[in-house]
């Protein structure tokens, strides 16, 4: 189990990357969008916020949001480290994303252009 | 459908005008036969004659049946696409019968997989549409995992998804519409999708044609036009993974959302910009706005529908990829079925210089459609 403080961290390092790579910002540009993240072993909430290219985190939850995703907080450290790639535990139910379908291949397209 | 067009298909037909063998036969042994059989009546040499002239017949016979008319072949392209695109032709390869038939199962994989293996061992061929299997990429092979799961289903029979087309075909017919002036160095050209058709992108950027892809665009929903065959390599070698993961159908419209046009105000400007609009047709339709005033298309499984949509939009001419066969083009998956049966082989044993060989022997060739007036 991660602990509040290392699922924040790696959210913000997240952030950082994607705020890092030009072409993520472009790619991004239009896509606003409002994630929820929840850590249901710690029962803790952020909100990641994807504004004009721009990615923030926040802890709490916010009124309104596009996307949620749950699982335990090792598995979403993990992810957003970029040391597990999302779609083992997406097809093995351990990671559990509400949204659109277009929403969610983007997403899961940043992480392969962060990643591969 | 209005306009003309032109194909370019092989009919090359059993030599007909071959002089039948009894003629010859009959030169030779008939005065050997008089001599051996003089002494005896002349009914025996009618006998003896007859005898072997329809031993002969029964031989040369037997020899067309074996040689010059090779037993009907069977094709089936099983497709997750959409019924209404559903055909069925005879077409003659290079002298051999083949029956095609194009099955579309409206997006259902389980009905897809459940027809593979229904056919499975009783045609020659299965083209797979609708998806692939594999992408050829900057020399690359990679795996679509829901494509290489359907093609598994069958254990006999021979399972391809054009891409042995894709990369040879293709590239062919772009060469042929810049040698016709249809395309050129000062041609823009939106391709819908790069990484399924890198054969056809490569070909268009060897001919000096400016050219947009439009992965992100039409694959993902990204606005973001990529524009070297090296930025599609590394988008292709990124993405590798998920390939083998991520539904198909969340990157490619497949049943019912094939027939969904999404103008979209964001992709608009790709089509207005370009001279020439390329790639899968359902991609080219997603996003097609009204009016395509004086553009040229090079695509492939048209209907006569098809025609009718783009001639409305004010398309100037169609190139399709494919042979045309009576108003149809077929996908690549099923031509390269077609051509597979025909060479008897496995397709992990065809390379692209088999493809090539054949296309050169089988003399096909796409067909360009001039939709004006």
């Amino acid at each position: 189990m991660a602990s509040a403080a290392e699922l924040q961290d790696s959210l913000e390092s997240f952030a950082e990357s994607c705020n890092a790579n030009e072409r993520l910002r472009v790619m991004n540009r239009d896509w606003n969008r409002t994630i929820h993240v929840h850590a249901s072993d710690l029962g803790c909430d952020f909100t990641l916020q994807s504004v004009s290219g721009a990615v923030s985190v926040q802890s709490g939850t916010a009124a309104e949001v596009s996307m949620a995703i749950r699982a335990t907080s090792d598995v979403l450290t993990e992810i957003f480290y970029g040391e597990l790639s999302p779609n083992e535990p997406y097809n093995d139910g351990r990671l559990r994303v509400q949204g659109s379908e277009n929403d969610i291949l983007h997403l899961d397209f940043i992480t392969a252009m962060l990643w591969g | 459908m209005g306009g003309c067009h032109h194909s370019i298909v092989a009919r090359s037909q059993p030599n007909s005008s071959a002089p039948h063998p009894l003629q010859a036969c009959n030169m030779m042994l008939w005065p050997d036969a008089c001599r051996v059989f003089a002494p005896y009546a002349g009914g025996m040499l009618t006998f003896m004659r007859s005898s072997l002239t329809r031993i002969l017949s029964l031989a040369w016979d037997s020899l067309e049946c074996s040689s010059w008319n090779p037993p009907m072949k069977k094709v089936v392209s099983v497709s997750l696409g959409s019924p209404d695109g559903d055909f069925s032709r005879e077409i003659d390869l290079g002298g051999y019968r083949v029956s095609l038939c194009r099955e579309g199962m409206d997006g259902d994989t389980n009905r897809a997989q459940a027809r593979i293996r229904e056919l499975d061992g009783s045609v020659d061929a299965i083209g797979l549409g609708g998806i692939d299997i594999y992408l050829y990429v900057g020399g690359k092979q990679f795996v679509i995992g829901d494509g290489l799961r359907l093609a598994e289903t069958a254990k006999k029979t021979p399972v391809v998804d054009g891409s042995g087309l894709k990369n040879t075909l293709e590239r062919r017919v772009v060469r042929r519409l810049a040698s016709e002036g249809l395309i050129g160095a000062s041609s823009k050209v939106l391709l819908v999708g790069a990484m399924d058709r890198f054969g056809m992108a490569e070909a268009l950027v060897e001919t000096g044609c400016e050219c947009v892809f439009g992965d992100l665009i039409f694959n993902i929903g990204i606005d973001y036009p990529l524009a070297t065959l090296g930025e599609i390599e590394e988008l292709a070698e990124k993405y590798r993974s998920r390939l083998l993961t991520v539904p198909f159908h969340l990157l490619y419209p497949t049943g019912a959302s094939q027939r969904e046009r999404k103008p979209d105000p964001r992709f608009e400007k790709y089509y207005f910009a370009s001279d020439v609009i390329a790639g899968d047709r359902h991609l080219v339709f997603r996003h097609m706005p009204e009016r395509l005033d004086g553009k040229g298309i090079i695509t492939t499984t048209t209907r006569p529908s098809t025609m009718s949509a783009f001639k409305l939009a004010g398309v100037r001419w169609v190139a399709t990829t494919t042979p045309e066969m009576d108003g149809v083009s077929g996908g690549t998956n099923i031509i390269e079925a077609a051509m597979v049966a025909v060479m008897e082989k496995k397709p992990a044993e065809i390379s692209a210089a088999d493809y090539s060989r054949w296309i050169e022997k089988l003399g096909l060739d796409g067909a360009v459609h001039f939709l004006e007036g």
